[in-house]
């Protein structure tokens, strides 16, 4: 671990490079012509209006939508045309906007089929859960703090323990990248908090992350760096404490109000 | 009473066959939500392996069960490799491939026409003798298939909730695209589901064969009445399709015993009627399709 953190200091390679890449439904280009970078370690911040085509870029890194035209490229791999389990088994997972769990099987086994198909894939994964694979998912439902949960079927969880849910399967995978899709729309405040927190538990151990969000104080305190999207297009990419000033991001997605707000959360001391 | 238990038990016997046909047409339907019309002809396939091996090759019957069982998976496997594999990703799959297993069940069922010939044979798998249970002597061959489907729905709930392979099933089946994303193999996923299923599905053609007799239609009344099961429980509920293969079954020497043997089917379509315009998703089935 020492050794490979020492290397990506002295050589920083992105871990994933998105090139030229555009997603068209019929002649709608949902992706029109991006490129971003996301370094190891870094948090990326993805906002804009709604059909921005912020999920759809989601859908086509991970493999579950082909790009029109483009290239991806996962830690130097091209991953462009791969399949989904293959992207998961190269380093990337992701959480949905909506519940993705699986509502019959509880807690425990949604994530055991995460944490046994998730890093290595066997073709005959025996009858048994083995000894390293328990470990990590109790580890997965500590930090989710679904521990008490294990046994709830997924499907009588509330919102938030779904959340936390899909955010432990993907975590269970051990991705270098993670992906998280409007993690905490429809959460109260006290509960973004601890969303929060756990997220900073997560980057602590060196994962890079992409989350969309429309709310935007979470988006802004949690992110490196600002990806504003509209019509497929970028608007703005940059630091989230310039993002309220720039003029086109608060005319087609912030409005005056909501970009004081920010400029609020970002430095509670000059509010107005 | 002596009536009573001898109609409960052909009842069960009906049942337990019953059971373990529609089980397999109800996971194929669960996971990939495919009609497969050519469960029927693998059905028939697994009775004619059996027959083959113990009766041309003089092997014994544990080897006749084995080759049932392996030819039966064996077919199921093919049907993945050669028609969903491609299919799969193609618009209106449902559709499209209770076509094609249309096509390969009727291709199917003249193999067995031209390698069997069309005349009926015995299955030399099955059990003579009869144990007297209330002074009613119940033949061993139905206690036999009784005990067999028990065992084999036993060994199905058990893969399907116990084993890592039974949770990348239900996962996939409840929700393709988290599965995928969790690194789960869905394709193979699929091919397993299949070869389960036609293990299953050749286990029932000797069952099935046992009670009467093999031919190259063989299949086509269990397939019938495992499609009736299945609708009935809800397509794609597989305990639902345990409960309603033992309810169908009973159901159906009662008849045939008030009614007369020929009303048995006919009684069991006037129930799946009302059971449709009672349910119309099936008795364990719900209006959001919960699968497996």
């Amino acid at each position: 671990m020492d050794e490979l953190s020492q290397e990506t200091a002295r050589s920083p390679r992105p871990l994933l490079v998105v090139d030229g890449v555009s997603k068209y439904f019929g002649a709608l280009a949902a992706v029109d012509n991006l490129s971003f970078e996301v370094m190891p370690g870094e948090v990326l911040g993805i906002g804009g209006p709604n059909g921005a085509g912020k999920t759809t870029l989601f859908d086509v890194i991970t493999g579950l939508d082909r790009a029109s035209s483009g290239h991806i490229l996962f830690a130097g791999d091209d991953i462009t045309r791969a399949g989904p389990e293959r992207i998961c088994h190269a380093g990337i997972a992701r959480t949905f906007q909506l519940n993705a769990g699986f509502d019959t099987l509880s807690v425990r086994e949604n994530i055991e089929v995460a944490a046994i198909y998730g890093h290595e894939a066997p073709v005959f994964p025996g009858f048994r859960v083995r000894p390293v694979i328990r470990r990590r998912v109790d580890e997965a439902l500590e930090l989710s703090g679904l521990t008490d949960r294990a046994t709830t079927p997924a499907g009588e969880l509330a919102v938030l323990e779904r959340k936390l849910l899909m955010v432990a399967t993907a975590i269970v995978t051990q991705p270098r990248l993670l992906m998280l899709d409007e993690p905490v729309g429809g959460l109260t405040q006290a509960e973004m908090d601890a969303f929060v927190a756990m997220l900073a538990r997560i980057r602590g151990e060196g994962m890079a992350i992409i989350l969309i969000e429309h709310v935007m104080r979470f988006l802004v305190t949690l992110a490196d760096r600002v990806l504003i999207m509209h019509h497929g297009e970028r608007i703005y990419e940059g630091r989230p404490d310039d993002l309220a000033n720039d003029r086109r991001v608060v005319d087609v997605y912030l409005g005056d109000g909501a970009a004081d707000l920010i400029r609020a959360a970002l430095d509670p001391g000059a509010a107005p | 009473m002596e009536v009573i238990v001898q109609v409960i038990a052909s009842g069960l016997t009906l049942g337990a066959m019953y059971a373990v046909a529609a089980v397999g047409l109800a996971l194929v339907y669960g996971a990939l939500g495919m009609l497969n019309i050519a469960h029927g002809a693998i059905l028939t396939f697994g009775g004619y392996a059996a027959f083959y091996v113990i009766t041309s090759l003089g092997l014994p019957m544990v080897a006749g069960v084995a080759a049932a069982v392996v030819v039966g998976a064996l077919l199921g496997l093919a049907i993945y490799v050669v028609l969903v594999h491609g299919m799969l990703s193609a618009p209106a799959f449902e559709t499209n491939i209770f076509i094609a297993t249309f096509g390969i069940g009727m291709a199917l069922e003249n193999v067995v026409l031209k390698l069997f010939g069309a005349y009926p044979a015995a299955q030399p798998l099955a059990f003579d003798g009869a144990v007297a249970v209330f002074d009613v002597f119940i033949p061993v061959r139905n206690i036999v298939i009784l005990v067999a489907g028990i065992l084999l729905m036993v060994a199905t709930a058990w893969l399907l909730t116990r084993t890592q392979t039974g949770n990348a099933i239900r996962a996939t089946a409840q929700n393709r695209a988290a599965a995928e994303l969790m690194g789960v193999r869905v394709r193979w996923i699929y091919a397993q589901v299949l070869a389960i299923s036609g293990a299953l599905a050749g286990v029932s053609g000797i069952m099935v064969s046992s009670l009467t007799n093999l031919s190259p239609t063989m299949g086509g009344d269990p397939m019938l009445k495992a499609f009736i099961v299945c609708v009935v429980a809800g397509l794609g509920n597989v305990y639902g399709a345990m409960i309603a293969a033992i309810a169908l079954g009973l159901v159906e020497s009662t008849a045939q015993y008030l009614l007369g043997v020929r009303f048995g089917l006919a009684t069991l379509l006037v129930l799946v009627i009302l059971t449709l315009i009672w349910r119309p998703h099936g008795l364990f089935g719900r209006t959001q399709v919960q699968r497996l």
